[in-house]
């Protein structure tokens, strides 16, 4: 059986497979377009409530647990926790702005972690366009600085981009950026409103000519390589898996949890389904009205979805970001996945359109 | 390459993390950044590589569960054994059970 085939039995039977933990919302950079819901409030989880939490994770047969934040560097209790992590033999990977992976600590992460991954955010080529989005100068020298560091000690990076109307004329100079670095760079074409709705953060929203451009420069550095595109480094929840009846894995496969135990179906849909300080994971997992209400819209969706013909899977459509936009609909189709789709398709037929090299005898 | 026999008592390697899916398993070995599926019986022989049995138990164990003859399940461990260790899923626990 593929890991595809394998994961859409996860999804279908309700399998969970992969858990991402937002351990804070504290912070060292000061992101303009930051999704998180700074003003939420609640009693944060204790140590010993993410040691509960972690070992039913383990019982329900987890595979993937993410470390994130806000910056998860800045939970007094990081080291613990991701040690904890590692014991209990979970693939564990680690969201970080990386302004403090340096020294000690990316020392101390290596030898008690050992993440399978440490995913650093990159937010242009220069120190004018970095420093501009992070609102703190010398965070690219310094970023720069820590990617040295990590690599020197073997620690596995990829970096994690979203573009920008700041970033797009750098889009080049960041792959660039990447491959000297010899490391993987995943792009994200789509800025996202904030986690309570606020839409600040679509002022720096690409423009079409954009993200067309992030496309073609994707399609062309791939066609570089020989037909194999510059994929991150990817895992098993990443694997897209086979027709499942489901759009997505959200609340099916995957699940999300803020700093106060509020559990999520996904990090993008914030809808909700439990809160863990009233109740344990597994009696969430197993008996949640609200998660079987996601699982039947997840279906929905798939339908809503394959409306929108053979290649409906262009517009990357997520459930989470439709209900955000449109106020409360995880099955309204918006306008950025459309065009994402009208553009990926104009990338396909312009591919299309190429001559084969000539052969010579 | 040390040489498996039945009497060899393998572990999973450190860096080897696995989910059994219905009767297969997605493994993840993290230093080499690789996702493999394996069939039921791998599944089951990294369940019980737990670096106390010999594979010897192993074999008793998956001809009951499979209802398989013995010998046809040996050769099928001892052959899987070997290419799960050849592929850095599996390791010899020094010391125990090594052939001479």
């Amino acid at each position: 059986m593929s890991l595809a085939r394998l994961m859409a039995t996860a999804w279908r039977q309700n399998l969970l497979v992969s858990v991402l933990v937002e351990l804070t919302y504290r912070c060292n950079l000061d992101c303009f377009f930051c999704y998180n819901d700074l003003g939420l409030r609640g009693e944060p989880l204790t140590r010993e409530q993410y040691f509960q939490l972690f070992a039913e994770l383990r019982e329900l047969e987890v595979l993937h647990l993410t470390l994130s934040g806000g910056e998860p560097l800045a939970h007094p209790d990081f080291l613990a926790l991701g040690a904890r992590a590692r014991e209990l033999g979970f693939v564990v990977r680690i969201k970080s702005n990386g302004h403090a992976l340096r020294g000690e600590l990316a020392r101390r992460i290596r030898d008690e972690v050992d993440p399978f991954l440490i995913e650093v955010s990159l937010h242009g080529a220069t120190a004018a366009t970095h420093d501009r989005q992070t609102r703190v100068p010398g965070s690219f020298e310094r970023l720069l600085a820590n990617l040295a560091e990590l690599r020197a000690l073997g620690l596995r990076v990829k970096l994690s981009s979203t573009l920008t109307a700041w970033n797009e004329g750098e889009i080049e100079g960041m792959l660039d950026l990447a491959g000297a670095l010899e490391l993987p760079l995943q792009v994200d074409p789509e800025v996202t409103p904030r986690d309570d709705g606020d839409r600040e953060p679509l002022q720096v929203t690409p423009s079409r000519e954009g993200v067309l451009r992030l496309f073609r420069l994707q399609t062309e550095r791939g066609r570089a390589l020989g037909g194999e595109a510059p994929l991150p480094v990817r895992s098993a929840d990443e694997i897209a898996p086979a027709p499942a009846g489901k759009h997505c894995g959200a609340g099916s496969a995957g699940l999300a949890v803020d700093p106060f135990g509020n559990v999520y179906p996904c990090v993008q849909w914030r809808r909700p389904v439990g809160n863990l300080h009233r109740q344990t994971l597994k009696e969430i997992w197993q008996g949640s009205a609200g998660l079987a209400e996601v699982r039947e819209l997840t279906v929905r969706a798939a339908e809503v979805v394959g409306a929108h013909g053979p290649r409906a899977s262009l517009l990357n459509f997520c459930p989470g970001m439709a209900s955000v936009l449109s106020g409360g609909d995880p099955l309204q189709v918006y306008s950025s996945a459309v065009q994402r789709k009208e553009l990926l398709e104009e990338v396909l037929a312009e591919e299309a359109r190429r001559p084969l090299l000539p052969v010579i005898f | 390459m040390t040489a498996i026999t039945a009497s060899t008592v393998l572990r999973r390697r450190q860096d080897v993390r696995y989910r059994r899916i219905e009767d297969e398993a997605v493994v993840l070995r993290q230093s080499a950044a690789e996702v493999l599926v394996l069939n039921g019986v791998g599944a089951s022989v990294l369940d019980l590589a737990d670096g106390r049995r010999p594979v010897s138990a192993w074999i008793d164990a998956l001809a009951e569960e499979y209802g398989a003859d013995r010998e046809t399940v040996s050769r099928d461990v001892l052959e899987f054994a070997g290419e799960a260790a050849a592929a850095g899923l599996l390791e010899p626990v020094p010391g125990i059970g090594e052939p001479g």
